[in-house]
Order: C-alpha cells, then sequence, then structure tokens
C-alpha cells in the first residue's frame, strides 16, 4: 500500500480540476454581474457629472438706456461684442451663443443689483445647450460641419470669447433649483423633485399606519386559520403583482370612479401606498415576531389587555425594525416609474408643485421624459438625474442600516 | 372593617375595541385592493369585449390598435390580436431567464458553499444594489448603451440587429432579476441541512460533486419556485421595455429583431390622449388583465412551492 | 500473532480557535476490531472521531496537531487528499441521514463519484452486495427505487452503513450510530456492526456502556478532552485502572 492515500491518481486530479473550474464558474457569474453594475454606474456617472456645471459667457451691456428692453440689451451686447457680423443670418446665428432666458437673467442680476442701471457692465449669462456641450467637450469638432450642431462660425466665436476670458464654467445650481424647461441648459430637477417628495408623503402617512395596524393585527390579534391565511396569500401575491397593474387600478379607480385631480401627487402616492403596502406589512409582522414572548407574557401576567400590552410593550419594541422596512419600502417607491405613468405624472411640468393636487411628475419619470428628447444635452440631464435619484436612494438605504444597526436586538 | 370586594367582571374598554376594529380593517385593506384590482380591469375589459371578440384578442396575429385597417368589422378601430405582444414578451422575459438563471444561480451555490462569510458580507448587499436600482435607470442604460453595442457588434459580425432588438431589452432585463434568482436559491441552499453536505463528504466526494450531485437536487423545489418569481418579474417588467424594446407588434422568435409586450403596449395606448370608450384604450386593461392573471398564476404556483419545500426541511 | 494497528494517533492535539478540545491524544486502534469511544458529553470523541477523516476540516476554526497515521500513512501530511482520505475511511452519523433519492442511488452515489464502477451489472453487484451485508436487502430489494427517506428511522440507518461500505473503505467511524433509534432497531445494527467487524475496522462513539460492552472488543475511555485509559473493553469494564473511568462506568459522572 504504497501509494496509499496519495493524490497522485489521474481520476482524482481530473475530479479536482473540475472542482476548481466550478469553483471558477462562480466567480465569473459574480463578476459578470458586478462588472455589468459598475459598467451601468460609471457610464451614468462620466455622462451626467458634467450637467452639476453649466457655461456662462460674459457680455459687455450697455444699461445706459432705461426704455430698452432686457431682449435688446442683451442683442446690442452682442452685437457689439462681434462688430463683425452684419448679415442676418449669421446675426441670427449671434443670438444663439447665450440661452433663449437670457433676458430674464439680465433682468434678474438687475434686480438684484439696482446700482447698475445707468452702467456698462460686464454680466454673466448661461450659454445655449450647444456651446454648452461644445465647452464640456461633448462635441466633435473633427467632424465636418454639416454633421454636428456647431457651425465653424459659432466655433470661431467661442474661441474668440475663450481667448478674452468671457467664457467660464461655474456648478449649475439652477439644475437643482428650477423646473422642467424646453432649453436643456435651463432645465432643472426641483419640479420632479418635489412631485416625488410629495407623492411619498402621501404614500407614507397612508401605507406606514395602515401596514402597521395590518401587522399587528396579523401577529397579535389573528387567529391562526383559514382567514388569517388567506390574507397571507393576498399580501404576499400583492407583493409581487406588476406594478403597472396597480397603475392600472389608479387610472381606472382614483381617477375614472371617484374623479381625483389627474397627474397629481395624491393619486401617485395613493397608488405607491398601495405598492408599499404589503412590503411594510411584511418587515412589520417579522418585526413583531422578533420580540420575545416573555415580554407579552409579562405584560399579560400582570393584568395587562391584549391591546395594552400590544401598545405599550411589544410596539415600541418592534417600531425601529417596522421604520426600517418603511424606509426601504419608500425606497423602492421612489424608484417606481411604470404606475405613475398610467395615472398622468408624466407631462410637462415647469411649475414647482406645493400641494398634493397640483399636477407633477416625479424624478424617475423626469428620467425617463429627458432619456427620450433627442438633445445631447439632455443625455447628459438625464444621467445627472439619475445620479440624484440614486444618490438620494443610497441615502434611504443607509438611513435604513443604520437604524438597523443601531436597534438591534439587545433582548 | 370593610371586607375588599373582588370582581373578575371585566370593565368595558370601547377604545380597546375601537383599536382592534381598526387592527382588523387595515389587515383588509390587502384584500379589498386585491378586489380591486381585479374589478378595476374586469370591467374595462367587458366593455373592450364588446367590441372585439375574445378569440381574436387571445388569437389573432395582428395587433395594431392605431389605425382602421379593417373597417368592416362593427366598432373597430385597429386589430387587436394580442398573440405577437404575447409572442414578444415570452421572448424577452426568455432572453432574461436564459441570463439570469446560470448566473443567478451559479452565484448563489459560490457565496453559499464557496465564499467566507467576510465575501458572502461583502458580495450579498453587492448584488442587491442590483435588485434597488431603479428599472428606468436599467431601460435608459439599454436603450443608450446596450442598443447601440448590440448593433455594432452585431454588424461587425455581418448580423442585422435591430436598434430596438428583443436581445437588448432581454439580457438587460436578465441582469435585473439576477438577484432575485440569486438570493432565493441561496435560501433554497441554505435550507438543506449539514447533515446531507456532511453525509456526502464524509464519503469523499468533493465539494463540487457535493453539491452538482447532492445539494442542489435537494434544494430544486425551492430554486425552481425562484425562477418562477423571476420570470413573473420579468413578463410584468415595464420600463425596461418600454425604453429599449420599442413598440413595433412583430411575431418573431428572432431575438435580433424588434419586438413589443404588453406592458410596453399598455403604455404606449394610455399615455397621452385618451378616449375612455374607445376599444383601443379599452384594450390596455384587457392586456393589463392578462397579465395579471398569468403573473398571479406564476406567483401563486411558486409560493406554493416554496412554501411546501421549506416545510420539508423544517 | 498479532497484527500491526490499522491506525496510530501520537500526541493529537484539536483547538477550536484557542479553546482545545483534545490534550495529546496517544491511541492504536486495532485491524478487524470494534474500538468504542465513552466518555462524558463533550469530552471530545466526536472530535477525535472527526479528526480521523479529517471532517474537522470543514470547521473553519478547527487546527489539529500530532500524528495520526492509517496503515503507516500520516493523514494530515501535505500530500493526502481528503477525498481519498474519506473513501477509505467512512463515515455514519448520529441521525440518519440519507439522501432524497432512490434507495439504490443512495447506495451507489460513493462508488459513481470515486470512479468505481465499469458496468451495469457492476453497479447492481455493488448495490445488492451493500445492501446484504448491511443487512437491509431483504427488506428493500422490492423496493430499490423508492425514496430512502421514507423507510423507517433504524432502517434509514442501515442504508447510510450500506452507503458507506458501498466504497469498500478500510475503516467505518460511527458517531453514536443508534442514539437515534428505538431498541430494536438498535439491536439489529448492534448485530450488523458485529459482522461488519470480519471485513472493516470500526470505530463508534456511544453514550451507552452496555452498548460499547456488547459490540466492541476495545474501548478507549475520554474525559474533558484527555484520554484517561484505553485497552480491552472487558477489563476496562471489570478493572477500571483510573478513579475517573472507575466513576463515569459506575454512574458517578457524566
Ligand atoms: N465546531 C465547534 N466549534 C467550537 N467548539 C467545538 C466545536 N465542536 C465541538 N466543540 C467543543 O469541543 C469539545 C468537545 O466536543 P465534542 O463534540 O467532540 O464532544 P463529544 O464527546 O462528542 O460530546 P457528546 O457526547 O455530547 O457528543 C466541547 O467542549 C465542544 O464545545
Ligand atoms: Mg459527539
Amino acid at each position: 500500500m504504497t501509494e496509499f492515500l496519495i493524490s497522485a491518481n489521474k481520476p482524482l486530479r481530473r475530479r479536482h480540476a473540475s472542482e476548481t473550474r466550478f469553483k471558477w464558474m462562480g466567480r465569473i457569474a459574480i463578476a459578470a454581474s458586478l462588472g455589468f453594475l459598475v459598467v451601468m454606474l460609471v457610464s451614468i456617472l462620466t455622462l451626467g457629472i458634467g450637467a452639476f456645471s453649466r457655461t456662462e459667457i460674459a457680455l459687455a451691456v450697455d444699461l445706459g438706456d432705461g426704455d430698452a428692453s432686457s431682449k435688446k440689451i442683451v442683442r446690442n451686447a452682442l452685437f457689439t461684442s462681434f462688430p463683425e457680423v452684419t448679415s442676418r443670418a449669421e446675426r441670427r446665428q449671434l443670438l444663439r451663443l447665450p440661452s433663449a432666458d437670457a433676458s430674464r437673467e439680465l433682468d434678474r442680476q438687475l434686480a438684484e443689483n439696482p446700482d447698475l442701471a445707468g452702467q456698462v457692465a460686464t454680466l454673466w449669462f448661461t450659454a445655449s445647450d450647444d456651446i454648452d456641450q461644445l465647452i464640456k467637450g461633448a462635441i466633435d469638432t473633427d467632424k465636418p460641419q454639416d454633421q454636428r450642431r456647431i457651425s465653424d462660425q459659432e466655433l470661431a466665436w467661442v474661441t474668440q470669447l475663450q481667448d478674452l476670458g468671457q467664457i467660464r464654467k461655474v456648478f449649475n445650481t439652477g439644475f437643482f433649483t428650477s423646473g422642467d424647461s424646453r432649453e436643456p441648459e435651463l432645465a432643472g430637477i426641483l419640479s420632479a423633485l418635489m412631485g416625488s417628495i410629495l407623492s411619498l408623503t402621501v404614500c407614507f402617512v397612508l401605507s406606514f399606519p395602515l401596514g402597521i395596524m395590518a401587522a399587528i393585527y396579523l401577529e397579535e390579534f389573528a387567529k391562526k386559520g383559514r382567514w388569517s391565511d388567506f390574507i397571507e396569500v393576498n399580501i404576499n401575491n400583492l407583493a409581487a403583482v406588476p406594478s403597472i397593474v396597480f397603475g392600472l387600478l389608479g387610472l381606472s379607480i382614483f381617477l375614472g370612479y371617484f374623479g381625483m385631480p389627474r397627474s397629481s401627487p395624491l393619486v401617485g402616492g395613493l397608488v405607491l401606498a398601495l405598492m408599499t403596502l404589503p412590503t411594510i406589512i411584511i418587515a412589520g409582522r417579522s418585526a413583531l415576531r422578533g420580540v420575545p414572548p416573555s415580554i407579552r407574557e409579562a405584560a399579560l401576567g400582570m393584568g395587562a389587555t391584549q391591546v395594552q400590552t400590544t401598545l405599550h410593550h411589544v410596539l415600541p419594541l418592534a417600531l425601529p425594525g417596522m421604520l426600517t422596512g418603511a424606509i426601504v419600502g419608500m425606497a423602492r417607491a421612489l424608484g417606481e416609474t411604470a404606475p405613475l405613468l398610467m395615472i398622468g405624472m408624466v407631462a410637462f411640468i415647469v411649475d414647482i408643485p406645493t400641494k398634493i393636487t397640483d399636477a407633477a411628475t416625479s424624478l424617475p419619470v423626469q428620467i425617463f421624459l429627458w432619456a427620450d428628447s433627442p438633445e445631447r444635452a439632455f443625455l447628459e440631464k438625464t444621467s445627472a438625474a439619475i445620479i440624484v435619484l440614486i444618490t438620494l436612494l443610497v441615502a434611504m438605504n443607509l438611513v435604513a442600516i443604520i437604524l438597523r444597526k443601531k436597534f438591534e436586538r439587545r433582548f | 372593617m370593610t371586607q375588599t370586594e373582588i370582581s373578575f367582571k371585566g370593565r368595558k374598554r370601547p377604545l380597546e375595541t375601537a383599536l382592534k376594529a381598526a387592527f382588523f380593517l387595515s389587515s383588509v385593506i390587502a384584500i379589498a385592493a386585491t378586489v380591486g384590482i381585479v374589478l378595476s380591469m374586469l370591467f374595462e375589459t367587458i366593455r373592450f369585449f364588446e367590441h372585439v371578440s375574445l378569440s381574436e384578442f387571445l388569437f389573432g396575429l395582428k395587433w395594431s390598435p392605431q389605425t382602421a385597417i379593417r373597417a368592416d368589422q362593427v366598432g373597430s378601430s385597429g386589430a387587436f390580436g394580442a398573440v405577437p405582444l404575447i409572442t414578444g414578451t415570452l421572448l424577452i422575459s426568455a432572453i432574461a431567464m436564459v441570463v439570469a438563471a446560470p448566473i443567478g444561480l451559479i452565484s448563489a451555490i459560490y457565496l453559499a458553499e464557496y465564499a467566507s462569510n467576510r465575501v458572502r458580507g461583502i458580495i450579498k448587499p453587492m448584488l442587491e444594489i442590483l435588485a434597488g436600482i431603479p428599472t428606468v435607470v436599467y431601460g435608459f442604460f439599454a436603450a443608450l448603451v446596450v442598443a447601440p453595442f448590440l448593433r455594432m457588434t452585431g454588424g461587425q459580425l455581418g448580423l442585422e440587429v435591430a436598434s430596438e432588438s428583443a436581445l437588448a431589452a432581454g439580457l438587460v432585463m436578465g441582469v435585473m432579476i439576477i438577484p432575485l434568482i440569486s438570493s432565493l436559491s441561496d435560501d433554497a441552499l441554505n435550507a438543506v441541512p449539514n447533515a446531507l453536505r456532511e453525509a456526502s463528504l464524509g464519503l469523499g466526494a468533493t465539494k463540487a460533486e457535493t453539491i452538482k450531485k447532492v445539494i442542489v437536487p435537494a434544494a430544486i423545489p425551492g430554486i425552481s419556485g425562484g425562477f418562477l418569481l423571476a420570470a413573473s418579474a420579468a413578463i410584468g417588467e415595464t420600463m425596461i421595455v418600454v425604453m429599449a424594446a420599442g413598440l413595433a407588434a412583430n411575431l418573431t422568435a428572432n431575438p435580433l429583431e424588434a419586438v413589443t409586450t404588453i406592458t410596453a403596449q399598455i403604455v404606449a395606448l394610455l399615455t397621452g390622449d385618451q378616449e375612455f370608450d374607445s376599444a383601443k384604450t379599452l384594450s390596455a386593461f384587457a392586456l393589463g388583465l392578462l397579465l395579471f392573471i398569468t403573473t398571479l398564476f406564476l406567483n401563486v404556483i411558486a409560493m406554493r412551492i416554496v412554501n411546501k419545500y421549506r416545510e420539508q426541511y423544517d | 500473532m498479532s497484527k500491526p494497528p490499522i491506525i496510530t494517533a501520537r500526541d493529537v492535539n484539536v483547538f477550536y480557535g484557542q479553546k482545545q478540545a483534545l490534550n495529546g491524544i496517544t491511541l492504536d486502534i486495532p485491524r478487524n476490531k470494534v474500538t468504542s469511544l465513552i466518555g462524558p458529553s463533550g469530552c471530545g470523541k466526536t472530535t477525535f472521531l472527526r479528526s480521523i477523516n479529517r471532517m474537522n476540516d470543514l470547521v473553519d476554526i478547527c487546527r489539529v496537531t500530532g500524528e495520526i497515521k492509517i496503515e503507516g500513512k500520516d493523514i494530515y501530511d501535505k500530500d493526502v487528499d481528503v477525498v481519498e482520505l474519506r473513501a477509505h475511511v467512512g463515515m455514519v452519523f448520529q441521525k440518519p441521514n440519507p439522501f432524497p433519492k432512490s434507495i439504490y442511488d443512495n447506495v451507489i452515489y460513493g462508488p459513481k463519484i470515486h470512479g468505481q464502477i465499469k458496468s451495469k451489472a457492476d453497479a447492481q453487484e455493488i448495490v445488492e452486495q451493500s445492501l446484504r451485508r448491511a443487512g437491509l436487502w431483504d427488506e428493500v430489494k422490492d423496493r430499490l427505487h423508492e425514496s430512502g427517506t421514507g423507510l423507517s428511522g433504524g432502517q434509514q440507518q442501515r442504508l447510510c452503513i450500506a452507503r458507506a461500505i458501498a466504497v469498500s473503505p478500510a475503516v467505518i467511524l460511527m458517531d453514536e450510530p443508534a442514539s437515534a433509534l428505538d431498541p430494536i432497531a438498535t439491536a439489529v445494527i448492534e448485530e450488523l456492526i458485529d459482522e461488519l467487524r470480519k471485513k472493516y475496522t470500526i470505530i463508534i462513539v456511544t453514550h451507552s456502556m452496555q452498548q460499547a460492552a456488547r459490540v466492541s472488543q476495545r474501548t478507549a475511555f475520554f474525559h474533558m478532552g484527555d484520554l484517561v485509559e484505553s485497552g480491552a473493553t472487558k477489563e476496562l469494564f471489570t478493572s477500571p485502572q483510573d478513579e475517573r473511568t472507575q466513576n463515569y462506568i459506575s454512574g458517578r459522572i457524566g
């Protein structure tokens, strides 16, 4: 028995090789998923990061004539900057260097700084989206003129402005403070963000108490039997119903039957609440199950009623777990798009909604809308909105994790 | 001396009674929601079938709700044969499952049987991130990056790939459902009693042999339950197909061509202007009901299997 | 004429993390005999048993020092393959753990993975032989393709024994093989062990001193990680050398 136990023989080596292969398959499978995740996040990040800055053009505006309209002042400032430009067609092109909103920007700056009146001042104006993209390097200037959105003429003007230090990039506050716009350089996410916040508020206010009460009933009061089984099966199924079906429910019942306002965060929140309810109930039940029976027995043994026992002793211990579940549910609701399309929260919203009955969109719907726009600049906005959305989701999940860590079972 | 009186008669507690009723009613909401879903779609669907016959809907091969091509049919404003939508949905879901089933299962096996606790603690949450990313983001990525990439690669190989190919949507959807499959498979594998692992290893089986011949077969019910739930999620997924699969109702099994799905059509039919009574609008509800019934069926079977399996090893 | 022992353990220490579970065990296991390991709960019997086929490798925090030789070969040597080792040293567990497969597939599993099967007839032969040796053949020969989990507890345990001997190991380790069984099934297993001794070396962990006395020729008594004494079963039970052994067999500890 000289070779006893030694792994030199051939079939054994084959078996071990197969083991190694199998292990590598596992590693590759995981790497594939995570690789996809990384590629997706990195490409969105690189696409979107630009939207957080904005290109501005400095123009020397003559504010001497108090009667001239802002629009005219900006025009004149452009024409004096480029006196060699005289043809109508070229002048029209020249007017498209700053954004369409330039005159209103002038009004705003004047209002903030009344001393400017009567002077010749150099003021900064938001550049149009094409110039913005050019400055950010998103336009390939090596291509022939007719294949890009910037003409050679515009290119020359921009170079001239750059040489004179009349072009700069600044942080794009407007992205966070304005609503949607047809002009990419002016479009912001505030209206969508407010829509999301309002919808989520409605969703939370409805689904959290209802979900907790349902969980309490099922865990603490319901007799185990057909009825509670039936409810349970129902809840589990509801959790797996495609989200768009909830949208159809909202469209036909909340809009069609009850006549609630279309496109409103109220209806959006209602639909999201129905979707989130199962998550909250399931999390709530497992939180209640985590409270040891000894605590219930102690309270009941002192003559507390079942309701008292639940409210005074069980619920406080289960609440952090329930809250964690609710936050996770809210995060999912925040990313939900399809059902909101069904109830018309897919409109072009410039004004910032302030009431739950105002017309609104939501952040993911805004992403969907922008993703459909042809302008290169909207591609950047879409990615930036995704960055904001994912940041919010990460933040919510972090809160949930911290909450869970902090209140980890101490009994 | 007075004697203390003892009474065992309970006090009336109206507040508590009210609370208990509230608890009960809250739990009934779940049922109300289900009933609401069914009713909301049922009524509109019945009205839809006043315009279009059930057999045309279920067996018709042509879907074009927009154009009035068959003026001879009363009340019809187009063709409402759902077969191309059903096959499109199945094609994309099948591609997704082909991607997700092996990757999800093998990942779960690696995590459950090979990875150290530390590695598992890092990788599992990272896979869960995939599940937490909103589908609109997947849709955006599919349309912006994956579809053009496939079209380009296909072109280099001499293949004609549609710009809204079923493959692009299916691939991305597959990635989306990987975490669903891997986490349910992971549960199933962990539920297999350790005694079976030891029995096999004690006989001199390698770990891989133990996994392939003992553990996975023992976990098959749980794993297949997970597959069914994932398939149901793929069938009901909306944003990825809306953004990456388009609206061409082609009856094809070629993953390189464009197809459309039930969910994408529902969105197309119901966004924008709607006249509430037109067959076009109503057809969305019929599609919704079809979708609901299909996914409900899959979910119920999946949960049955998973529960039964859990009991087996309890 | 006495044959050399099949297993020799020298100064074996086993640690679970910081905690030492076995302290310098030195023990010889004779060939074709039944050796029983007895001792109070937690004294390290299972630990010792599982270090003989390196099932301890499955526990991350477990560390073994010293030397265990089987047929003169140190099983903790670098060039030893655990897969090969376990093919030679089979194991039967406390709770019967048949695979959720058919009886036939349970028995053939080991030979199959070890590539011991050349033909279908081979397989039939191995299955029948193993089940016969495990005393289960007559009871299951008509239901070989039914699930092994459908058998009674005692039958399941004999199936596990059949499964272990199907790979023709030299040594069979049994960790309280009858503790989950009723007295009648236990008696069947005990008879079987006595029968198996002709072909295999058997090490059995048991909590029942009667069982040790009935089935084993040699006994080793463990106490808190120490091997207190070992010797012929009869002698150890009639004239124990150590006070702790004395106390244990008279029922004062454990
Ligand atoms: N996986 C493990 N991790 C840490 N400690 C362990 C482990 N397994 C066993 N031990 C410890 O090692 C010691 C010996 O355990 P072992 O299981 O070998 O005892 P035993 O004699 O088989 O007991 P019993 O008769 O109860 O089966 C015990 O103190 C036990 O707590
Ligand atoms: Mg033991």
